[in-house]
């Protein structure tokens, strides 16, 4: 890390130290395979140069909490915010490690597998509990969003009476219908996305500046 | 789920109605129950209740084993329709559910709403 990067963070840590500004830290919540790591990636390349974690098609890839912090993100008019990004494991309430055997995985490794999800829903709870001040909710928009876990989560967020932007993910593929998340949570704004492809993303950095700045 | 007797240190693995009446082998009234976790880690044979059959057919039905070093996760186990299992100290300690299904490991069902609760105040008298 050269010189510049390191005096910046010192710099910064000290101005936010002595103005007593703190700093929002958002959590991307969603239900496994919905894309919350590919988003998170794509927010630190985007505003940091650096990645944040591992993807694959196996659910539950995301097992522990990772968190990125210092992300400064401008918007349009000027105005930027600078939060900790929080990559949460996939929350779920049904974990079964006969779900990972199809994806080739042996009976030893998914049973460890299921184990560390179980362990990682109870992190990301913790996490929602404890230390989060905004979330980005990520659906895929090619599945139900009138599932159970998702009814519940919103309404613990609502409970909390924490800021939430729903991400509707995934709109490059054919069967997506963002539009039916929206009539799902029309209580709450719903950003539709490719975080693959990267489509329709600056209108989610818009909308996450307004909403937690 | 396997108890076993503090004095003379037989196991019973297969009925635990068995061990109301007292162990077979000293009378005593004491068990410890005895995780698969544990029961893995032990060395050398250990006395177990039932003919070879019986224990043949307790190995056939066992599900999967974690490897030693995990300790179980849940504070409930769903054994089958109407037999449970109590995870007394995860109980005691937390407030979070989480509930395992089935005689093996790696099926797991998540009370969301106990881990979001704020944790109770002690009260003191």
């Amino acid at each position: 890390m050269n010189i510049l990067v390191q005096t910046k963070r010192r710099l910064s840590k000290f101005l936010m130290a002595f103005f007593k500004k703190k700093k929002a830290r958002i959590g991307i919540y969603g239900p496994p395979n919905a894309g919350k790591t590919t988003l998170a990636n794509r927010i630190a390349k985007d505003w940091t140069g650096e990645d944040v974690g591992l993807v694959s098609e196996i659910p539950h890839e995301t097992r522990r909490a990772v968190r990125k912090t210092d992300i400064s993100i401008s918007g349009s008019n000027g105005s930027n915010i600078t939060i900790d990004i929080v990559d949460t494991p996939g929350v779920t309430t049904k974990i079964d490690y006969k779900d990972f055997l199809e994806y080739g995985m042996d009976k030893e490794t998914a049973v460890i597998r299921a184990r560390e999800a179980t362990e990682g829903v109870a992190e990301a709870m913790h996490w929602l509990r404890e230390d989060i001040n905004g979330v980005m909710y990520m659906l895929d928009a090619t599945e139900d969003p009138f599932m159970q876990v998702n009814i519940m989560m919103i309404g613990i967020i609502e409970s909390r009476k924490l800021p939430v932007i729903i991400v509707a993910n995934k709109i490059d593929l054919p069967d997506a219908s963002p539009q039916r998340i929206r009539s799902a949570f029309p209580q709450h704004p719903v950003v539709p996305i490719s975080c693959l492809e990267g489509k329709n993303i600056e209108e989610l950095y818009e909308k996450m500046v307004e909403h937690f700045g | 789920m396997p108890h076993r007797c503090v004095n003379c240190g037989r196991e019973y693995r297969t009925n635990e109605c068995e061990i109301l009446k007292g162990c077979r082998e000293c009378g005593g009234k004491k068990f410890i129950f005895v995780p698969l976790v544990e029961r893995s880690r032990d060395e050398g044979p250990v006395p177990s209740e039932g003919t070879g059959d019986t224990v043949q057919k307790e190995v056939e039905t066992q599900e999967v084993e974690l490897p030693p070093g995990y300790e179980p996760l849940e504070s409930i186990r769903i054994v089958s329709p109407g037999t449970y299992e109590l995870n007394i100290e995860k109980l005691a300690n937390s407030d979070e559910r989480v509930v395992g299904v089935g005689k093996g490991e790696g099926s797991y069902l998540v009370d969301l709403l106990s881990m979001v609760r704020p944790k109770k105040k002690k009260n003191r008298k």
